[in-house]
């Protein structure tokens, strides 16, 4: 019972936008470990869910998201990935995701985004930050280890598969997906940096939702500025959920799918998130 | 690195390490150490941190901007490190240098820290340490120490001697005169701070003179921050000089030919009108905010349009209404129509808090058909400020006169797009319902209160749950059986599952306010049957329900009929639902 009133203390304190110690991030990391080890690669996972796309460290939309979608656990949630990197809070938005996994491991889904790795977040800001917020990259080592065991796609109801990116022209059947160790793949599956990601075919989609017996494929992984997007005869969904993609406007967007059902919603207002503030603006006559 | 032979030693190799990664290559490892650095003070001890510690530092100056922020940061604390106020002076030779940077933030950090290193010397040690410091800044080659100098002159000022005193004052002159802008600025920016440390007499011989020098600067950033000054300045003058030495300034600045100096009077308009006395105010003040009112430039009449209250309430008592009705009214009227939605929603923001000050009869008469116009206002941020400032004109003339146009108003922006904006006005139902009464709220609003429960946004539903707490309160129990819970008890029936939570959300807060018997007849059957839902957040949420609803249940039900559904969801294959079933046993029992 310690453990859990621990947890909800962290979360608390995570949702406040605070980082939780470092001994905290190893233990909670150890227990996040024991129920992803235990997820498939394909999660099942049971509607009624919330699906969400991509957050990038942007954890004053994440708030606005649960906001909008309601709190874990009262809805679920399936996060497909791309938690970390571009945004100024990767650390606590991924911290908070992984901590209310761990507290809720039924309510909330997160499956493995191309950010989630170590290559990625060296060179798009998880680790900086992890360095600037925490003075070492201890932390950024207990993360990285565990998106080694995020599941790499899931399944609602049977009926729907989601994955980050797209499909991998060498993959044909969900059981090959399942039957991949994905401690080994550090890679990642079937996502790929951006520029060198797999094109989705209509005839390619066609023929996987027909040989494992799926309705669509919902995916994540692509700026969309509408904030979701049919494609190919509403066989495919596209969703993106970072509303201030790298805190430029570029679309106010975001969607909640459930039970095919949108809800959009808007970037968090600027005074509610607090920007850390770089230089101050340069000399007016400079 | 450090000896690591005798005990006392190894205690200090963590300290040795720090100081070793001073010198590391890597910048991150040095501002690690940077931020430690009251850690080696500590360990290294008052003296040798005066004697080695200090001058090392002073030698790092060519470092990392980052890191120099640090350092310069940290320096302001290490008064007792050095060993206390008769030491102070030693920190200043690296300061100087951290003041003297290009990078603006690390100068201003450094000025920071040298004014809080300043307040620990002694007015001995001021003038033989701390002025030369402000002197050679002054008097640096480079503008970026000239521009430091003008943050230090205030904080040694007061405790130097009369003719230490007077070439102070002469190097700040020397710096509002400046060559270069940003000195000016600077100088502009500290201007009236100094001059509330300064005696009166120079203030008028010697600063004055340069505030109005300021004032008329080529630059327009220099005009706007001696604009800023104005209000400062004009507060340690005495009444007689006002009209001498500031207002031919502030005449000037209110009609500068750049907005943004226009701006900043129209902006620190309020404090001038105080720092002037009610007799300018009303002579002269009254016209320039006229003025400004009608600026040619959005911004300056949105800012002027914010002040118009504290503007009006700050006008002498027996002037007030004369003012307000002949100079003031017809001004709003213009800015009503405004084509600008930033400067009709700045006077949207204020213009109900007029009420008080005109009283009842010029309420109805004047401001009335002016709070009707914004309430059709296209913009939705024009229309919410109104209604969110319903109170003030409540109190002189009741809202009934509003009603009219508010309802109309209020259903528009229940169904805005914005969810920030539907929730803002959730949050005046319960004023308008005391205020407009039950019969006419149940024909009009109640629909609406009971639409939000609906919503798709979560903040809404959570709102709307709140709101109707709030409604029975006022209303009382046997309007919520009538008016309220049937409407609420279809939603148990929805299929949207989140809708099917909004309901027992409902519950929760309903059965605090409804009493022991609709709660227990009414409420707890639903709540029952809803443990078979197929969501299992639904079954956990009747869990989380019945135990908050325990409480005002009839105890006799306790037993029967709750004990045996949380112990059936106590044995559910979901683990959330056990988790919260076993908490409400528990809480009930306790």
């Amino acid at each position: 019972m310690s453990d859990t009133s621990d947890l909800d203390r962290q979360i608390e304190q995570l949702k406040r936008c605070e980082i939780i110690m470092e001994a905290e991030v190893k233990a909670l990391c150890a227990k996040a470990r024991e129920i992803l080890v235990e997820e498939s690669n394909v999660q099942r996972v049971d509607s009624p869910v919330t699906v969400c796309g991509d957050i990038h460290g942007q954890f004053y939309d994440l708030k606005e998201l649960f906001k909008v979608g309601g709190d874990v656990p009262e809805t679920n949630y399936l996060f497909m990935g791309d938690f970390v990197d571009r945004g100024f809070y990767s650390v606590e938005t991924f911290l908070l995701l992984l901590a209310l996994k761990v507290r809720y491991p039924d309510r909330i889904t997160l499956i493995r985004g191309n950010h989630e790795s170590r290559q990625i977040t060296q060179v798009y800001g998880f680790y900086d930050e992890c360095l600037r917020k925490y003075g070492s990259i201890t932390v950024w080592r207990y993360c990285t280890e565990i998106f080694d065991y995020l599941s790499l796609s899931a399944i609602i109801d049977g009926r729907i598969f989601c994955v980050h990116g797209g499909l991998s022209p060498s993959i044909q059947t969900l059981d090959q997906i399942r039957t991949i160790d994905r401690k080994l793949h550090t890679q990642g599956w079937g996502v790929s940096p951006r520029g060198a990601g797999y094109l989705f075919g209509s005839d390619v989609v066609a023929q996987f939702n027909v040989s494992n017996d799926i309705d669509m494929i919902c995916r994540a992984h692509q700026l969309v500025m509408e904030g979701y997007k049919w494609h190919f005869n509403e066989t495919v969904l596209t969703v993106w959920s970072a509303p201030n993609y790298c805190y430029r406007l570029v679309g106010d967007l975001d969607l909640l799918l459930e039970e095919r059902e949108f809800t959009i919603f808007e970037a968090a207002p600027q005074e509610s998130r607090g920007v850390p503030s770089k230089k101050p603006q340069a000399d007016y006559f400079l | 690195m450090a000896a690591s032979d005798s005990g006392t030693d190894e205690s200090l190799y963590p300290i040795a390490v720090l100081i070793d990664e001073l010198k590391n290559e890597d910048v991150q490892l040095r501002l690690n150490s940077i931020k430690k650095l009251s850690t080696i003070a500590l360990a290294l001890g008052v003296e040798r941190t005066r004697s080695e510690l200090i001058p090392f530092l002073t030698d790092t100056i060519y470092d990392e901007d980052e890191v120099l922020l640090a350092l310069a940061e940290q320096l302001g604390n290490f008064i007792n490190l050095v060993g206390g106020g008769e030491f102070a002076h030693c920190l200043l030779p690296p300061l100087e240098s951290l003041a003297t940077v290009e990078e603006t933030v690390v100068r201003d950090k450094a000025v920071a820290s040298l004014r809080a290193v300043a307040a620990h010397h002694t007015p001995q040690a001021l003038e033989q340490h701390f002025v030369p410091l402000v002197q050679r800044l002054a008097g640096g080659d480079w503008f970026t120490s000239r521009a430091s100098a003008c943050g230090l002159f205030s904080v040694c000022y007061t405790r130097v001697s009369a003719p230490v005193k007077a070439e102070l004052r002469q190097h700040f002159r020397s710096l509002c005169q400046d060559d270069t802008p940003m000195v000016r600025r600077a100088a502009a920016y500290k201007l009236g701070e100094f001059a509330r440390v300064v005696e009166v007499e120079y203030v008028k011989s010697d600063l004055i003179p340069m505030f109005v020098y300021l004032a008329q600067d080529e630059q327009d950033s220099v005009r706007l921050l001696a604009a800023e000054a104005c209000a400062t300045v004009a507060a340690l003058l005495p009444p007689e000089d006002m009209e001498q030495l500031v207002m031919p300034t502030v005449r000037a600045r209110a009609g500068d030919t750049s907005w943004r100096v226009r701006y900043m009077v129209a902006d620190k308009f309020v404090e001038l009108q105080q720092a002037v006395g009610p007799e300018l105010a009303r002579s002269d003040l009254a016209q320039i905010f006229q003025g400004l009112l009608k600026d040619t430039e959005a911004e300056v009449r949105a800012a002027a349009a914010g002040k118009v209250k504290d503007f009006c309430m700050n006008l002498d008592k027996a002037h007030q209404e004369h003012i307000i009705m002949t100079m003031i009214l017809p001004q709003i009227k213009d800015l009503v129509c405004d084509p600008n939605q930033h400067v009709k929603s700045a006077l949207a923001s204020v213009i109900m808090g007029l009420s008080p000050i005109v009283g009842r009869h010029n309420t109805i008469e004047y401001l009335l058909p002016l709070f009707l116009t914004q309430l059709k206002d296209e913009c939705p941020e024009v229309r919410l400020n109104i209604i969110s400032n319903l109170e003030c004109v409540n109190e002189v003339i009741g809202i009934q006169q509003l009603v009219q146009s508010l309802l109309p108003a209020i259903v528009e922006l229940a169904e805005d797009t914005k969810w920030r904006v539907r929730l803002a006005i959730i949050e005046h139902m319960p004023l308008l319902a005391g205020q407009l009464g039950q019969e006419f709220f149940d024909e009009k609003l109640t629909g609406l209160c009971m639409s939000w429960l609906i919503d798709h946004v979560y903040a809404i539903r959570e709102a709307a749950t709140l709101n109707l707490k709030k409604l029975v309160e006022q209303y009382g129990a046997t309007w919520a059986e009538t008016n309220v819970i049937p409407k609420v008890m279809a939603m148990s029936r929805e299929q949207n599952y989140l809708h099917r939570m909004t309901y027992l959300f409902c519950i929760n807060v309903l059965s605090e306010v409804c009493g022991k018997d609709i709660t227990t007849r009414v409420l707890l059957p639903t709540v029952l049957s809803m443990a078979d839902d197929n969501v299992a957040n639904v079954r956990f949420n009747v869990a989380k329900t019945l135990q908050k609803m325990a409480p005002y249940l009839d105890p006799a039900v306790i037993q029967p009929q709750v004990k045996p559904v949380l112990e059936k969801l106590n044995v559910d294959p979901d683990v959330d639902v056990k988790y919260f079933a076993s908490e409400a046993i528990a809480g009930i029992a306790g």
